[in-house]
Formats: C-alpha cells, structure tokens, sequence
C-alpha cells in the first residue's frame, strides 16, 4: 500500500532547485528539474550530510559537502566520491501540490 | 534514513549563515569563467616560457624556470583542487578533462585526489582523521620539508607506487570504496608510464622536457607550496569551527589568479559547493561574520616562517600580524 503525503506547492520549489521535507522519523528530499518533480531520501549515501543544499543542475543533485552527484530521476550515484545509488520516491501532481508517495507497513 | 544532526566541519559548524537563494546564486556553475580562465592561464604560460626559450644557456634560465615554473605550478594545483570538487566547469567532460590534464601535472592519482580530499572537509585539521594535515605545531625542519616540496614529491610518489603495487594503506581503504581500487591501481600505472616515457626521452636528448616542463614544475613547485603551507597553519586543530582552524589571506591580483581565489580559504571550507569564480562574492557575503584576513601572501609566509624558526629555536611564538590559535603561543624554552 501506499499513502500520498502533501509535500508542499509547484510553486514552492524554483525549477532547478531542492526542498527538504522531514515526515514521521523520516527525512527527504524533493527536487523540481526540467523534467519534472523527483523524491529521495534526504542524506547523502557518501557521509551523513543532507542534500537540502545542494545545487540542482538538470536532472542531478550535488551534495553540498563534497560535491557527489545522484541523478535525481533514479536515485543513480553518479561520480566519485558517492558509489551508493540514492533510494527515490515517486511523486505525484495533484491541483498544483506536491505529494510523497510512501510505502505504508502493512497492518497485521 | 533517520533525521539525525551531524557536524562537518563547514558552514554549520562554524555558526556562520546564508541566505538559501543567495547560496544558490553563488553555486551557479558555467563554463564561461573556467574557459576565460584556461585562455589567460594559456597566454600567461606562453609569455613566461618564451622568457624560458630566451635565456636558455644562459644562468638567467633558472630565474625565467621560476618565473615560468610558479605560473604553471601554482594554477596546476587550484585547478587540480577545483576540479577534483567538480566545481570548475559546468560541463562535467569539461572538468573531468582538465582535473585528468592537472592531476598528471601535480602528480597525484586523480581519483585518489578526489577520495582523500573529503576527509580535508569533513574532518577539517583535525589529527588522525584529516589525510592533509601536517605535524602540528610547525618546526623548521617541518616547514623546510614541505615548502621545498620533497616531502610532497616523496608522498606522491610513494602514493602511486603504492597503489600501483595494490598496497592500499588504512587511509585509502577508509575513505576509498573497494570496488574502485582497480581503476586507481591501472590509473597509477599509466601515470608511472608517463613519468618514466618523460625520463626515458629527456635521457634520449628531449632536453627541452626537462627546461619546459621538469625543472619549471619542482622550481614552481616551492611557490605552490608557500600558498599551500598557510592555509591552516598556526591555526587550531581538531576545531569544529572553520573559524578556528583555518586562514583567509588578503591577496595581490596576479596571486587570486595564479591561485584561483583560493586565498579566501575559510570562505572555501564554510561553503565548498562554491566555485572559484564566485568565492570573492562569497567573501562579500560573509566578512561580516569572519574574522579579518590575514596580510597578504608575502607577510603571512614571512610571519609564519618566522614563527617557525623561533619555535625550534626555543623561542617565543607569537605572531604579530597574523591569527594565531592561543595554544600555538608560547614565550620559548620549549624547542622540540
Ligand atoms: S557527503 Fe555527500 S558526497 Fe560526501
């Protein structure tokens, strides 16, 4: 199952640009590029630093602390020094607002 | 992942803020600066090594090396650095090309380069964990070591050897994933290629390798060395403040472009996504939040050899016009 959490506007993140959104326990990240909106977990997989500012640049993130690059879309490690791929999440559009979708524990 | 806080040495540790789109704007990358750059860099090494060609034969050759050697050395080493950030250029070919053209010039295995800087951001001067500190506190036998550019020499060199060899040391396997080794390992080969095909053909009668590129490079060298030797000197290790631990110098035009701004060193470490070309806009932002520079290249290089040579004479160790941490003062009576 999941839930569609509400995120925040479109027009609340500027094209090429990050947003940090922390919900329950967890942290992320949302990304609008030319390509659209993207999520992903809010820490780097290189050390614990958060990608909230970073800079944007097309469809890639760059970490603020040593300048590794994810491409946002599928979370993929692009250059040295992050070898570990960013986990994602979908996002999906609704009326101009952003939502998370998050997997939910199924309930025993 | 779980929110948690965590503290790199950086701008958060140091208590120093920035408005997010100004941030922003100061990260915005181009290829426009790094290319008018390598244009001038181009002009300039052309101009000096027509000095070279021009005193060739005569002892003014030494001089025009050094001349010819700092212009080339010194921005090897910022655009090794700079590049190594992916910060140079916007184009990522464009940086990967450069960083591979800098990185055999300055002798180290980029990837290498790339790794081990990290720990110098997140751990900044802090001993045991930072792979870029030197023996704290400086003596002149230390000092001599590093500005004449041996001991760099020497660990770049057994840097290579080493991974060549695949004899990872504990500080590579810490901060380099082990699935890289083997391309730093068939890099440092190809690298030792170069060198040796170097040697080989200025033994062959390839003189001109050694007068335009051999001597120049250890002759700059020692220049790129006094810039280097500065940045975190006197300052106080394991420091979670950038503040504390690192200096920012005033600089001479020709200095902020051999270097490529890099004088504003703490300006660097609070905020390294921001590339060379936008870090004295970055300075504006802050100074009010940073303490003064420091006096410029000279002053601060004959400040702190100064320090030096008294420490290891068992003298007093303050310094008189640059930062200096408290426990780096002493009144003498304690040479090492
Ligand atoms: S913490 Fe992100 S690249 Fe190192």
């Amino acid at each position: 199952m999941t839930k569609e959490v509400y995120v925040c506007e479109t027009a609340d993140i500027d094209e090429e640009d990050v947003k940090r959104f922390d919900y329950e326990d967890q942290t992320y990240c949302v990304y609008h590029t030319p390509d659209g909106f993207f999520a992903s977990d809010g820490y780097c997989t290189h050390e614990e630093q958060h990608l909230e500012d970073g800079i944007v640049i097309d469809n890639v993130i760059e970490c603020p602390l040593h300048q590794g690059r994810f491409d946002v879309r599928s979370g993929k490690a692009l250059s040295a020094p992050v070898c570990v791929d960013l986990k994602t999440y979908p996002v999906v559009i609704k009326d101009g607002r952003v939502y998370l979708c998050l997997e939910t524990e199924p309930v025993t | 992942m779980t929110v948690e806080t965590f503290a790199a040495t950086g701008a958060a540790s140091s208590g120093i803020t920035l408005e997010r789109k100004t941030l922003k704007a100061l990260c915005r990358r181009s290829d426009l600066p790094g290319l008018i750059y390598l244009g001038k860099w181009a002009l300039a090494l052309v101009i000096s090594g027509y000095g070279v060609y021009l005193a060739l034969g005569t002892t003014w050759v030494w001089l025009a090396a050094l001349i010819y050697g700092t212009v080339l050395s010194v921005p090897v080493y910022a655009m090794s650095h700079e590049t190594a950030h992916g910060t140079a250029f916007r184009s990522r070919w464009l940086n990967e090309t450069v960083m591979w053209i800098c990185a055999l010039l300055y002798l180290e295995e980029p990837l290498h380069r790339r790794y081990t800087h990290t720990n110098h951001h997140t751990y900044t001067w802090h001993v045991g964990k930072d792979s870029q500190i030197s023996d704290i506190p400086m003596t002149f036998p230390i000092w001599l070591d590093e500005v004449s550019g041996f001991g760099l020499i020497r660990s770049h060199f057994r840097i290579l050897t080493q991974l060549a060899a695949a004899r990872y040391t504990e500080t590579m396997k810490s901060v380099i994933p082990a699935d890289e080794f083997p391309r730093l390992r068939r890099n440092a080969w190809c690298f030792l290629g170069f060198y040796v095909a170097i040697g080989v053909a200025i033994g062959l009668g390839a003189t001109w390798l050694w007068w335009f590129l051999v001597l120049p490079t250890l002759l700059g060298r020692t220049v790129m060395l006094l810039f280097t030797v500065i940045q975190h000197v006197e300052m106080a290790e394991n420091s979670p403040s950038i503040l504390n631990s690192t200096r920012s110098c005033k600089s001479s035009p020709i200095a902020s472009f051999l270097y490529l701004n890099m004088e504003n060193h703490v300006e660097h470490h609070l905020y390294p996504q921001v590339p060379f070309f936008a870090l004295p806009a970055l300075h504006r932002e802050l100074k009010d939040q940073l303490p003064t520079p420091d006096p410029g290249f000279w002053r601060t290089n004959i400040e702190v050899l100064s320090v030096v040579m008294r420490r290891s004479l068992g003298r007093g160790t303050k310094a008189r016009t640059i930062r200096q941490a408290p426990h780096m003062i002493t009144d003498g009576g304690t040479a090492p």
